[in-house]
């Protein structure tokens, strides 16, 4: 067998490793119900339920933040981070986290905010200014 | 209905729109002419060559005129345009003027565009009998780039998306129907906080030039295939290829220099979609470069290189249709968001790669595959493993930072792994020990064949050699704690770094022109090496748990209790540091929070003492900012940044002579009442006061003293953790009724009344109203250890000069051969 043939195997079966491990370690997007009925850490995106209370208290500890989320099919879970208040929390509307079930509490790993204004044309600002503006 | 709208400016716009679609119109003009100058068979007929010249010289004034009309309008600060008023405000310094020009998508694609302009004007005047068919792919990419700037509606769908539009087409309100709307819109959204950072002013040229600088060498295989001049192109294409792989390099080691020094997460690199993108070519380009060398000199691995060259150009296309398409979505934080162009930057991506896959299946019976095989013990069948590996890295990047793009086209929905740092370190170690050893082992190695005694010997000396610095290295830093395969990684680099080395002493007796291969090589393996130990070993020093566990941390990204919180003017011990936040420095947007370090030695002695500022700024849209403060030593750095500060400390600083004296006792616990004499003692919950003595001409500003009147002062020492204030509350008689002035002392969170005066025990009363935990400033931060951090920085510099070394080189061979 040509040298080059053993490699060019050797790299294929390398190609194809590396699709099946990132199809094995790539997480799923699910709900609370999912989370509750497994182990592993995995991706739920949700709404942040503004009416029940979000607590941060750096005086008591600086690294508990929990809020209420809303997940897609819309049962709502308290949901704990070991971390500070995330800067732009309270511009968001629609976050992705990233963790596990515990005790009925889900403890994420990690935040992803989707701010409407980050990156995005401000519309609601300029609504704002123009109302002003007619005031 | 047409409103009458006043004060707007509309005659930069629609210049600017007119280069814009003149630019357009060029860009095709000159791709068509120079097409036809290639296929044209008659050499004598100059004419499409001069037409496509013309065309391409009338696309670099419209890029300009472009750039010229934008720049004017945020200069101006005529917020009448979107762009200016979605980027930019009054406020902006002219050098985050510049910034704000790149923060839109538009922006960024002009910056394309004029890099692309100015790689094509020297082509035409140095590509000689190539430019013909180069400059008709450069133009034809010129068409496209030229085209996401037009914003013109065909057939009901928008074509491209122009920085020229207006305000009030760009977005409904309102207000829009009024004629005098403009006197509204006082000022821009301004700059993104993070973005007003002087790497910003330079990041995003250095990058885009890197990108754009890939169309050249893509050209060029274009060419050789289309004119079937497979073995010339790629002697004219090493150049641009290298200097391609340096800019590119340079910008992205500048991306994540500013994600260091102003972004949060505490790192210089997240494998962020958006880092992922700009690497994804240069990994391919940096294989292409390797091979192309190989081709060069053995007629070998002419395949892979034209693959490699053509595929990594094509890659940078689906890069920024993975960063604009807004496809990333849930992903990625720092993505732009769909302009509507989604489709638009597919077609840019399946035009270049038909072209690229199209011509090598046209082509596929006449390519140059080499008859004989490579010998074992040759450099060029261990260099073309290299760069095949190099393509494998590749691969895992675009496989996993693509799982949105899967998701889309199988509509299934996998989420990204939950630990992506994870992944990609574990993947991108394996392949950097492949590619590092491969950097030493070829060195050994000559073209054609090598003496394979010689060869084990030297290459097995040197690996011991390696392998005993590597186990110090190992053991000093920490890194033995990590993964295995990290381990391996430091072999590498550092074997690379001593066999490069030896070929570098070597260049230095003559062989000169190796020279350029060898420093980047080094330049590489440090890079390796500092990445590995900074990042490998970076520990938290700000973790409530001391217990010096980074192994842990370097596996699992997210770990968590890393915040301490910090009252004014209370030390905290903070591994060997003990840290005080001390003060607060304003200069608007931005408050600063001076943090004392001071390093004790055994005794409690202090060994070294400075203050870090790192700040935050309050901002409207995106709320509270923050950008770290590093102290830099030779060998770590420390790295502090604000997770937390309460907005009431924020606003203190923000506006000064706040409503703040309404019912101030509120802020404070109930008061304590000391009767005590001069010299007594009172303590406190931090500290004691000490009564010194009594000042009878103290004055009140703007109150008289009367005969009958009496004031008397309170001379107050207050100790507490170790520093002393001072305070005068003031008692008075005027008018036959009594006054205090209280006297507070803030940075001890204290309040302080002189409210009687017991003549019959000599005594006096003092009120003593100490501030609750919440009241008091306080910020909440996280500070990371970064050791041998300049390893990395130094090794890209090293690698930069390698880079051009190779370009004079390569230059120089043009111009011999």
């Amino acid at each position: 067998m040509k040298k080059s043939s053993i490699f060019g195997i050797v790299t294929i079966a390398i190609a194809i490793a590396i699709i099946i491990c990132t199809y094995g370690s790539a997480s799923t997007y699910g709900t609370f119900k999912d989370a509750a009925n497994n182990s592993g850490e995995l991706h739920i995106i949700g709404h942040i339920d503004k009416q029940k209370e979000v607590v941060y208290n750096a005086i008591k500890d600086a690294n508990y933040f929990s809020f209420y989320m809303r997940d897609t099919i819309g049962n709502e879970r308290k949901v704990v981070y070991n971390s500070t208040k995330p800067e732009d929390f309270d511009m968001a509307d629609k976050i992705v986290l990233v963790g596990k079930m515990d005790k009925g509490e889900f403890h994420a790993s990690s935040i992803l905010m989707k701010c409407p204004s980050k990156y995005k044309q401000d519309k609601l600002d300029v609504k704002a200014d123009a109302k002003k503006a007619s005031i | 209905m047409t409103i009458d709208y006043q004060g707007e400016h509309l005659f930069p716009g629609q210049l600017g729109q007119f280069f814009i679609v003149l630019a357009f119109g060029s860009a095709l003009f000159s791709a068509i002419s120079y097409y036809f100058a290639t296929t044209n068979t008659n050499k004598l007929d100059t004419s499409w060559l001069y037409m496509g010249r013309i065309g391409y010289f009338l696309n670099t004034v419209s890029v300009i005129g472009i750039g010229s009309c934008l720049f004017y309008i945020i200069y101006s600060n005529l917020f009448e345009y979107h762009y200016a008023w979605e980027h930019s405000s009054r406020t902006l310094p002219v050098y985050y003027i510049i910034s704000s020009f790149w923060e839109g998508q538009e922006g960024s694609f002009w910056l394309w565009g004029f890099w692309q302009a100015v790689l094509g004007n020297i082509l035409i005047w140095r590509a000689k009998s190539w430019e013909k068919p180069v400059l008709t792919v450069i133009a034809l990419s010129q068409v496209l780039l030229s085209s996401m700037l037009l914003g013109v509606e065909i057939f009901g769908s928008r074509i491209g998306s122009s920085p020229f539009i207006l305000l009030r087409q760009a977005m409904e309100a309102p207000i829009f129907s009024r004629p005098e709307y403009l006197s509204y819109v006082k000022d821009g959204n301004g700059l993104n906080p993070l973005l007003q950072n002087y790497w910003m002013v330079i990041h995003p040229p250095t990058l885009f030039l890197g990108f754009a600088s890939m169309i050249v060498p893509f050209a060029y295989a274009v060419a050789g295939l289309w004119q079937k001049r497979y073995k010339e192109w790629v002697q004219p294409a090493l150049s641009y290829a290298l200097f391609a792989v340096m800019i590119l390099g340079t910008g992205v080691i500048m991306g994540s220099l500013w994600a260091y020094e102003s972004l949060n997460f505490g790192g210089y690199w997240a494998w962020d979609p958006v880092e992922n993108a700009a690497l994804i070519p240069w990994l391919t380009l940096i294989g292409a470069v390797h091979v192309m060398i190989v081709y060069k000199n053995t007629g070998h691995s002419y395949f892979t290189a034209t693959f490699l060259t053509l595929i990594s150009f094509v890659l940078v296309l689906y890069a920024s249709f993975l960063t604009r398409s807004g496809i990333l979505g849930e992903t990625s934080v720092h993505a732009f968001t769909d302009l509507g162009m989604f489709w638009h930057l597919v077609v840019d991506v399946v035009v270049f790669a038909v072209i690229a896959i199209g011509l090598l299946i046209i082509r596929w019976k006449e390519l140059p595959f080499s008859k004989k095989e490579e010998e074992t013990y040759s450099r060029e069948f261990w260099m073309f493993v290299g760069a095949v590996f190099m393509a494998l890295s590749c691969l895992q990047l675009v496989v996993v930072t693509s799982i949105p793009v899967w998701n889309a086209m199988f509509k299934t929905s996998i989420a990204p792994p939950t630990n992506p740092v994870t992944l990609y370190n574990v993947f991108q170690a394996g392949f950097a020990v492949v590619v590092t050893l491969l950097t030493g082992v070829t060195q050994f190695l000559k073209y054609k064949k090598t003496d394979v005694t010689r060869f084990f010997i030297s290459t097995l000396l040197y690996v011991v050699c390696a392998a005993l610095i590597t186990g110090i290295v190992v053991y000093l830093t920490g890194v033995y704690k990590l993964k295995f395969v990290f381990i391996l990684v430091m072999l590498g680099a550092i074997y690379s770094i001593l066999v490069n080395g030896k070929v570098l002493a070597d260049a230095f007796k003559g062989k000169i022109k190796l020279a350029g291969s060898a420093v980047a090589h080094i330049g590489f393996g440090l890079i390796m090496v500092g990445a590995l130990i900074s990042a490998g070993t970076s520990s938290v020093v700000s973790q409530n748990t001391s217990g010096m566990d980074y192994g842990a941390e370097f596996d699992k990204a997210n770990s968590s209790r890393e915040n301490v919180m910090l009252y004014k003017n209370v030390p905290i011990k903070m591994g060997d540091y003990s840290v005080t936040y001390v003060g607060d420095s304003i200069a608007a947007p931005n408050h600063y929070f001076k943090v004392d370090y001071k390093l004790l030695d055994a005794n409690g002695n202090i060994k070294e003492e400075f203050i870090l500022k790192p700040n935050s700024q309050y901002n409207n849209k995106m709320g509270l900012v923050s950008s770290p403060d590093t102290k830099h030593y030779i060998f770590h750095d420390l790295y502090t940044h604000i997770s937390m500060a309460p907005l009431n400390v924020m606003q203190a600083g923000m506006d000064l002579g706040h409503d703040a004296e309404v019912n101030d006792d509120d802020n404070y616990n109930a008061p304590t009442i000391h009767d005590i004499a001069v010299g007594d003692t009172v303590p406190y919950r931090d500290g004691y006061i000490i009564l010194e003595k009594l000042n009878k001409t103290v004055h009140v500003q703007n109150i008289p003293i009367g005969a009958n009147d009496a004031a008397v002062g309170a001379d107050l020492k207050i100790v507490s953790h170790g520093i002393t204030y001072e305070a005068e509350p003031v008692y008075m008689v005027k008018n036959g009724s009594e006054f205090d002035f209280a006297r507070k002392v803030d940075d001890a969170g204290l309040k302080l009344r002189f409210t009687k005066i017991i003549p019959a025990q000599n005594k006096f009363e003092i009120m003593v109203y100490d501030q609750p935990e919440g009241k008091r400033p306080y910020i909440v931060m996280r500070a990371i250890n970064f050791p041998f951090i300049n390893f990395l920085w130094s090794g890209t510099v090293i690698m930069i000069i390698g880079f051009l070394l190779s370009i004079f080189r390569r230059n120089k061979e043009l111009k011999t051969v």
